[in-house]
């Protein structure tokens, strides 16, 4: 039994293991429904301008846990990849970036319906720079040049190397954003200066739907992701390439 | 070591000398920023601009110039197959080093044309001079460190066109917020050096890390 | 005819003192400001119920957002099934 700094260090194997995902898939399924009908059914505090858009909390916000996730599983592919070579590397590693950007639109196109009806309700604006939406917006830049970069090379390990490089290149100019963001426009999101933290308005019995939604669709992302691996996979044992 | 920074100046003296000869990138590069700055001049008309709107103006310009610039960096060596020699006689820290060096000096010369081409032609009033000046040093080793690597990734694509300021524009988003904000507290109604203490950091910081991880991953793009 | 609710919001995009940045929460957290007149347009719609069609729109975007991506995932299986078929014929069993 491996100790947990030798995984970490060494890492899993790059394949999946399918009997794990089936488990995982059926129990992630019945979690993000049961997130979806709580989400509705459960009675919650109202509050000012809110109303029952409080519960887009239950949906909106497990979108950015799982950008994040998203993030964390690209890079380190990307990193194992530099490390090993191993072309089914590359592959996780973009399929984490590409789902990652599917649910970071989802969270934009949420997060703007969300907040054009709450906070700006009765002005027509949809964006506002707010810096947790310009965060995610960058993150989203940063996942599509890097596709775009992917198209530019013919074969695969030249490929998957440069590639790896820039994921880890424009991650670390990431931070910077959390920093300087905050000093350019000021957020209307819980927590963020001056505002009511999240657990202020989260009443405790909102809790029971909230976290397992964070972890259920993060759950549902490793399951799409590791669907599209298994097909990417397979291609690679096709052809010897990946893209 | 010596032994490295010995490498690394070589390969800067060379970039130097050749740049020196034909003067390619140089004279284009005045021209870009001198008809940039000229249509911004026209397009904006008689308005008196704000001190934000300039300092943004100008920085768009730099960031497009030195996206535009330093994308040959590699390149060259590639179309004149200097790449093999390169890679017999050097380390590829060295030529990383040289590079920088090279594109650092290149950026700043820029930004500081392009300063005095603003003010100039927009009337721009500088009330911080030297402040001004730390924010164009530090923009300009911010913005060599970010775009020597991913010009050398440009170098190794196929295509070689005009994928590099898609690459480098969501990375400098940092670096444009704090570069703009000091640019306007040198500028009147500013408030000089007291205000820009968070930005000057951002931007040492932004230089430091983005030229850390260079070194790191330059060596997985110059070698196959 | 419409009358701005929130304005300081567009003009406090730029960097701003803390209190300034603090009114502006106000005005948006406490129950005081609320616009008041007659929703409009698509507001008639997302607002009636206590907004509760906001909630629905939410869910609805993620839901065809992943059944887009679901979607795209199943032509490039497609895609992937007929190259299998190419390589192995019916008529050989696949070894």
């Amino acid at each position: 039994m491996p100790t947990l700094t030798e995984r970490l260090t060494k890492g899993g194997s790059p394949k999946v293991n399918v009997e794990r995902y089936r488990t995982i898939r059926t129990i992630v399924l019945v979690a993000v429904t049961a997130v979806a009908a709580g989400g509705f059914l459960l009675e919650i505090p109202r509050i000012q301008i809110l109303e029952h858009t409080a519960r887009n909390l239950y949906f909106h916000v497990p979108m950015w846990f799982t950008l994040m996730a998203a993030v964390l599983v690209s890079a380190y592919h990307s990193l194992r990849f530099l490390q090993t070579g191993d072309l089914r590397r590359d592959v996780r590693a973009r399929e984490a970036a590409l789902v990652g950007v599917v649910f970071g639109i989802l969270g934009l196109l949420t997060g703007m319906v969300w907040a054009r009806f709450t906070w700006y309700q009765g002005t027509n604006i949809w964006w506002n720079f707010d810096p947790k939406q310009s965060m995610a917006a960058v993150q989203l830049l940063i996942y599509g040049a890097y596709l775009v970069l992917r198209t530019a090379f013919d074969e695969p390990q030249k490929r998957g190397r440069i590639a790896a490089v820039y994921n880890l290149f424009a991650l670390v100019t990431v931070p910077f954003l959390l920093y300087i963001l905050p000093r350019q426009a000021p957020s209307l999101h819980p927590g963020a200066d001056g505002n009511p933290a999240f657990s202020d308005f989260t009443a405790p019995s909102m809790r029971w739907v909230l976290y397992p939604a964070f972890a259920s669709f993060i759950g549902l992302f490793w399951v799409i992701y590791t669907q599209r691996v298994r097909a990417a996979l397979l291609k690679l044992r096709l052809y010897g390439d990946t893209d | 070591m010596l032994r490295w920074l010995h490498g690394a100046w070589a390969v800067f003296e060379k970039d130097i000398k050749l740049e020196l000869r034909s003067r390619y990138a140089i004279n284009t590069m005045l021209l870009f920023v001198l008809s940039a700055l000229f249509l911004t001049a026209f397009a904006v008309g008689q308005e008196t601009l704000t001190p934000r709107i300039e300092s943004a103006l100008l920085w768009i310009v730099i960031v497009f110039a030195a996206a535009l610039g330093l994308g040959r960096s590699f390149v060259s060596e590639q179309e004149r197959g200097t790449v093999l020699l390169l890679l017999l006689h050097t380390q590829g820290g060295m030529v990383y080093a040289g590079k920088l060096l090279f594109n650092f000096l290149f950026v700043l010369g820029l930004n500081l044309l392009a300063m005095a081409t603003f003010v100039l032609l927009v009337g721009v009033q500088v009330v911080a001079p030297g402040l001004l000046l730390t924010t164009l040093v530090l923009g300009a080793l911010g913005l060599a460190g970010a775009t020597t690597l991913l010009a050398a990734i440009i170098a190794r694509t196929a295509t070689r066109g005009p994928l590099l300021p898609v690459l480098v524009f969501p990375m400098l988003i940092p670096l444009l917020l704090a570069v703009v904000t000091a640019t306007r507290h040198a500028l009147p109604d500013g408030q000089g050096w007291s205000a820009v203490g968070d930005e000057l950091l951002t931007l040492v910081g932004f230089a430091g890390v983005v030229i850390s991880a260079s070194i790191i991953l330059f060596d997985y793009v110059w070698y196959d | 005819m419409r009358e701005p609710p929130l304005p300081s919001l567009r003009d406090g995009r730029q960097e701003m003192p803390a209190d300034t940045a603090e009114a502006i929460y106000d005005t948006l957290w406490s129950t005081s400001e609320i616009p008041t007149r007659a929703p409009e347009g698509i507001e008639r719609v997302m607002l009636a119920e206590d907004k509760l069609y906001v909630v629905l729109a939410v869910v609805l975007i993620i839901w065809f957002g992943l059944i887009f991506f679901l979607l795209r995932t199943d032509r490039r299986l497609d895609t992937l099934e007929r190259e299998v078929e190419d390589r192995i014929p019916d008529n050989q069993p696949p070894a």
